[in-house]
């Protein structure tokens, strides 16, 4: 095993952002970073690959300065040989450039790119792939999923290219930063299968980053011959700015998957929470909540207190749509619900749900820390303005926050900014104003969201305490794997659009 | 060893809007050093009254400014979210109103309003007279701060920020002031006001000036307090300005301009060199903000 080792150093003025010993590159092997969104290890992996831009920061690898790196020849190979998935797709793609010129451009100009196509999108159709490789990737066309699986098949065009060559002593390093972000499993796995059969053909460096433990499982199940070739590795922080990568264990990840959960019963009392009829209209569209995933059984969305109930659906379909319906942010053309014994339909006015409903009847935690959060706030001020009987002090407020953050907490924290946070401290915030309000129904859109394991264990911890306290909760997540095993079957509902 | 970057000074005055206002305050403390040494004393009187003037009445025309954008962007945002078609309507006219009259026009008739105000006795010493010119100036200017909130506030609308807040039960006054425009505008909106305060003075002088030359009849510009504008029409400015164009063609008269010539000449300088400052200032302030 051949290991390069790196220190990295990240500061932006005075302020350091991040700043790493011994950062492991694994030549020719597979390594997966997790740990906390914001926590930096999108801006580690970019530093060392070459791509970091540099305005206003300072740079320094292995104590040189950053042009140093840039022109040593391990990064002018990395560069020539590899390929950096960025994690959010739409920035990566040239909104002026058809897909299909875009997959052709510079160094991609090599080899065919049907094939790749074909397997990501699992069709032989040629005309379905042109519908896609024709177009010009605006906010909206190509769908996220597509654009992410667009960057993959670019990916997957070096490696043939780096296969074709067969430079084995030459260094890679492709990077693959929340490479499924936008895919639902069936893709991700396809993504994974493609992947594993090329590394087997012919080894080389990948540097995945994700928050998908559920990888894990999917290895452990399908790709066990690999499992010595590959490292779970998670970035944790020291004390700002440092942060020290270390091992994951991934057995710790399975045997709490396996873990018995605490019995669930049908809610802790028959006090309906939340009753909304299947059948409701918005934008036009029909959709419809099953109790399977086959779509045979129509069942209303009932949620008891000390329920906690799981609602899925592919990403696009309308999850998050219908937790909008629920909280009266969208209006639906035709729905009808009851929540804390309030009958709501679409003619219902809408200054019902500030009177009565957000805060105290039901809550909701939105899906994007970052968007959820008034990043100017102080931690503090985040907490201040919530409807509570008594508004905090910093001691209380410290109290509540101890629930999800490792103390003791110091003044200092809570007058710190909200946008100088990690993304996963963000996330435990957002979650935490919504759960002090103790409302009777919390809607929990991707809760899991840029968390690290400890932090998911915690959030989880703390959710099924509330449950047994009578609090109910929807939960609307991608973590399938963990919510499947975390949330009684017949609390798990799926959505989809009714074909007209 | 420290370098220049980590000196608080040099760090301070890095920023062009601090540096601008550095330059601004001692500029103007050597040319009333120098005033003081040279010009005669009513001269010098009249100088320091007109300049405090100015900047008393556009220091208040920045308030009104404010408190009349922030009402009427408040009111237009409350009507809106109620649905009270018929107020949002009627205050988005009344706006629009106000806003296809020029502003130098609107602040001329104004000041008719006002001087026959003064006449009458309604008005009387500066403590009622400053701030009725004043608010009359920022009924002319306010609707660019309301523009400005407005356009915060549906940005910030748009985000799941607002949303977020609202089904926490944070009440939609507290997201609007506290939130948008206190935690995530007050760069922009104090921007927005060091414009106002240049506005202020330029209309100031444009219009005092264009009374007091008599292009208007309808205002006695006795009415009025003294202004920059006002002193720059007096006919001993006037000459003093012509001796400029006089110096281009005959250099040795230049000694003469920084003597004889002071009053004039100091008006014209504070008026311009304030404009330029004030202009470096909002625009160093936008690039230190990032705005």
């Amino acid at each position: 095993m051949s290991e390069r080792r790196f220190s990295v150093e990240i500061k932006s003025g005075n302020r350091g952002i991040v700043r790493i010993e011994k950062y492991p590159v694994y030549q020719n092997e597979i390594t997966f970073l997790f740990g906390e969104s914001g926590i930096g290890k999108s801006i580690i992996s970019k530093a060392l690959y070459g791509l970091l831009d540099q305005e206003g920061l300072e740079v320094s690898i292995d104590g040189q300065a950053y042009g140093r790196h840039l022109h040593d020849e391990w990064t002018t190979q990395v560069r020539q040989n590899s390929f950096f998935v960025f994690q959010e797709p739409s920035s990566h793609l040239n909104p002026l450039m058809t897909i299909k010129d875009q997959l052709t451009e510079g160094n991609l100009n090599t080899g065919n790119d049907s094939e790749i196509l074909s397997y990501l999108w699992q069709t032989e159709s040629d005309s379905a792939i042109r519908k896609i490789i024709d177009v010009y990737p605006k906010p909206y066309r190509p769908s996220g999923g597509e654009k992410q699986r667009i960057l993959l098949a670019m990916a997957f065009k070096r490696i043939n290219a780096f296969l074709e060559k067969r430079l084995s002593d030459q260094p890679t390093m492709f990077v693959f930063d929340e490479p499924t972000g936008s895919l639902d499993n069936n893709y991700r796995n396809l993504f994974l299968q493609l992947l594993f059969t090329k590394y087997l053909a012919h080894p080389f460096t990948i540097l995945i980053i994700t928050h998908d433990y559920s990888i894990i499982s999917e290895i452990y199940k399908n790709y066990r011959n690999i499992l010595p070739r590959i490292h779970f590795k998670e970035l944790s922080r020291i004390q700002e700015p440092d942060v020290e990568v270390h091992d994951f264990s991934a057995d710790q990840y399975l045997n709490w998957l396996q873990a018995p959960r605490p019995v669930q019963g049908s809610g802790i009392t028959d006090d309906m929470v939340l009753q909304f009829d299947p059948e409701f209209r918005i934008f036009g569209r029909t959709l419809c909540i099953y109790s399977d995933k086959s779509q045979t059984a129509v069942k209303p969305l009932s949620i008891k207190r000390g329920d906690m109930a799981y609602l899925k659906a592919p990403s696009g379909v309308g999850k998050t749509t219908l937790a909008k319906i629920l909280m009266g942010i969208y209006h639906s053309e035709s729905f009808r619900m009851s929540i804390g014994g309030i009958n709501i339909t679409e003619r219902t006015s809408s200054s019902l749900w500030p009177e009565k409903i957000w805060g105290k009847r039901a809550g909701m935690v939105f899906q994007h820390a970052d968007e959820a959060l008034n990043l100017e706030s102080t931690v503090f001020e985040t907490f201040s303005g919530l409807p509570l009987k008594i508004s905090h002090t910093a001691e209380s407020l410290s109290q509540v926050l101890l629930e999800l953050f490792d103390g003791p907490l110091s003044e200092q924290f809570l007058r710190k900014k909200v946008a100088y946070l990690s993304g996963g401290q963000k996330q435990r915030l957002n979650l935490l104003r919504t759960l002090v309000l103790g409302p009777q129904l919390i809607i929990l859109d991707e809760p899991l969201n840029g968390l690290d394991f400890n932090s998911v264990k915690k959030v989880l911890s703390m959710l099924d305490e509330k449950r047994s306290q009578g609090s109910a909760f929807l939960m609307i997540s991608h973590n399938e794997e963990i919510f499947d095993h975390f949330i009684d079957r017949e609390n798990i509902y799926y959505l989809a659009e009714m074909q007209s | 060893m420290k370098t220049d970057r980590h000196n608080p000074l040099v760090s301070f005055f890095s920023g062009k809007d601090r540096f601008w206002i550095a330059v601004w305050i001692l500029v103007v403390s050597l040319l009333a050093l120098w005033d003081i040494l040279f010009l005669n004393g009513p001269a010098l009187k009249r100088v320091a009254t007109g300049f405090v003037n100015t900047f008393i009445i556009s220091v208040l025309v920045v308030c009104f400014t404010l408190i009349l954008g922030w009402c009427v962007t408040i009111s237009l945002h409350h009507l809106q979210l109620k649905g009270k078609r018929a107020g949002y309507i009627s205050l988005t006219f009344f706006i629009n109103l106000i806003r296809s009259v020029p502003q130098i026009v609107g602040v001329l008739f104004s000041y008719i309003g006002i001087a026959a105000l003064v006449d009458k006795g309604v008005l009387h010493g500066n403590l009622t007279v400053f701030p009725a010119m004043a608010f009359c100036m920022s009924i002319f200017i306010f609707v660019e701060t309301v523009d400005l909130m407005r356009e915060r506030i549906d940005h910030f609308s748009k985000l799941d920020f607002y949303n977020a807040m609202k089904v926490c039960g944070v009440s939609e006054n507290r997201i609007i002031n506290f939130d948008i425009l206190w935690k995530n505008s007050r760069i922009h909106i104090i921007n927005k006001l060091i414009s106002v305060f240049g506005i202020a003075v330029f209309l100031q002088c444009s219009v005092d000036f264009i009374i007091s030359v008599g292009l208007s009849t309808d205002v006695n510009p006795v009415s009025i307090p003294v202004t920059l504008g006002s002193l720059l029409a007096k006919i001993d400015s006037k000459q003093d300005i012509l001796a400029i164009g006089y110096t281009i063609f005959h250099p040795g008269y230049f000694p003469r301009l920084l003597f004889q010539h002071l009053q004039g000449i100091t008006v014209a300088f504070l008026i311009v060199f304030s404009l330029l400052s004030i202009n470096n200032i909002s625009n160093g302030y936008a690039e230190r903000h990032r705005l």
